[in-house]
């Protein structure tokens, strides 16, 4: 029996995001856009589902003038996200 | 990039690693801008105080080093407001704080064998200077910089114990020449 995909990370936008914040302390929304080429509408309502599932937090504030949003992922999105890889390698090792 | 486009596990998990690879060599990439900073004054700050000093016989001439961290830490500053959206990941935070912690002796060490207790500076720093690198390239898995930082370590201490006055601040131009070509392989690699 495999273990079911987690559908919210199972999405290519929402995933690449949590690939990104999985590897930093935390990420501006420009870093977010640049790396993963989203449209700024796109990112932030995936960036809203993955906030409202509780495995990011969004800081918004200022960084001199200018407005600086900074996304963080949570310890349940680290585990959501260990869980989502582990489940990712038997679907592949089942299938060798 | 798609919200909604079907993945099979294969894609999924390569789009996790291309993902995780972008991030990790665009913060290495802001990295090594520091590497090259810090390497250039290295060498041009030990190269004039070592012909200052060569050539006037005045030994004062090494107050000098003073004017590296006064102009060094400002620049730093700037690339770092021009990173301002770069992350930090855990190895670029390890990099900045091994380098940080070898400023902090070296200066403090400097400033103490000046003012206070005379000591043999130019040996310490090299070692703790060679160990800084060592560490650089165990962080970033190159063997490169840590056979280079070993050889300038370990070889940079036996020339300050062999080698007295001005000719030893050559060991710290060949320290600067390692930082810098250290910065442009991380910028190169991580392309």
């Amino acid at each position: 029996m495999f273990p079911k995909l987690d559908p919210l990370l199972h999405s290519e936008l929402r995933l690449a995001v949590m690939s990104i914040l999985a590897g930093v302390d935390e990420a501006d929304f420009t870093y977010l856009k640049k790396q993963t080429g989203a449209t700024s509408g796109n990112l932030s309502v995936q960036i809203d589902k993955l906030t409202a599932a509780g495995y990011i937090t969004v800081e918004k504030g200022f960084k001199g003038k200018m407005p600086r949003t900074t996304c963080k992922i949570t310890p349940a999105g680290q585990e959501a996200f260990s869980k989502y890889v582990e489940a990712l390698k038997e679907y592949l090792s089942a299938g060798k | 990039m798609e919200q909604n486009k079907e993945m099979t596990a294969q894609e999924s998990l390569q789009l996790i690693s291309n993902t995780f690879n972008n991030s990790r060599k665009e913060i290495l990439r802001g990295s090594a801008k520091y590497f090259m900073l810090w390497g250039a004054l290295l060498t041009v700050t030990s190269l004039v105080v070592y012909l200052l000093w060569h050539f006037t016989t005045k030994p004062q001439w090494n107050f000098l080093w003073f004017a590296m961290p006064a102009i060094g830490y400002p620049l730093a500053a700037l690339i770092g407001k021009h990173n301002k959206a770069i992350p930090q990941s855990e190895v670029s935070k390890m990099l900045s704080g091994v380098w940080s912690v070898f400023g902090a002796f070296a200066i403090t060490l400097s400033a103490i064998a000046i003012f206070l207790v005379p000591m043999r500076v130019s040996l310490i720093i090299v070692i703790m200077m060679g160990l800084a690198e060592c560490m650089s390239g165990v962080l970033l898995k190159n063997w490169p910089f840590i056979i280079g930082g070993f050889l300038l370590g370990v070889g940079g201490a036996v020339f300050a114990m062999l080698v007295m006055g001005d000719a030893q601040l050559l060991i710290f131009t060949l320290g600067g020449v390692l930082l810098l070509v250290t910065g442009c392989i991380m910028k190169l690699q991580y392309k």
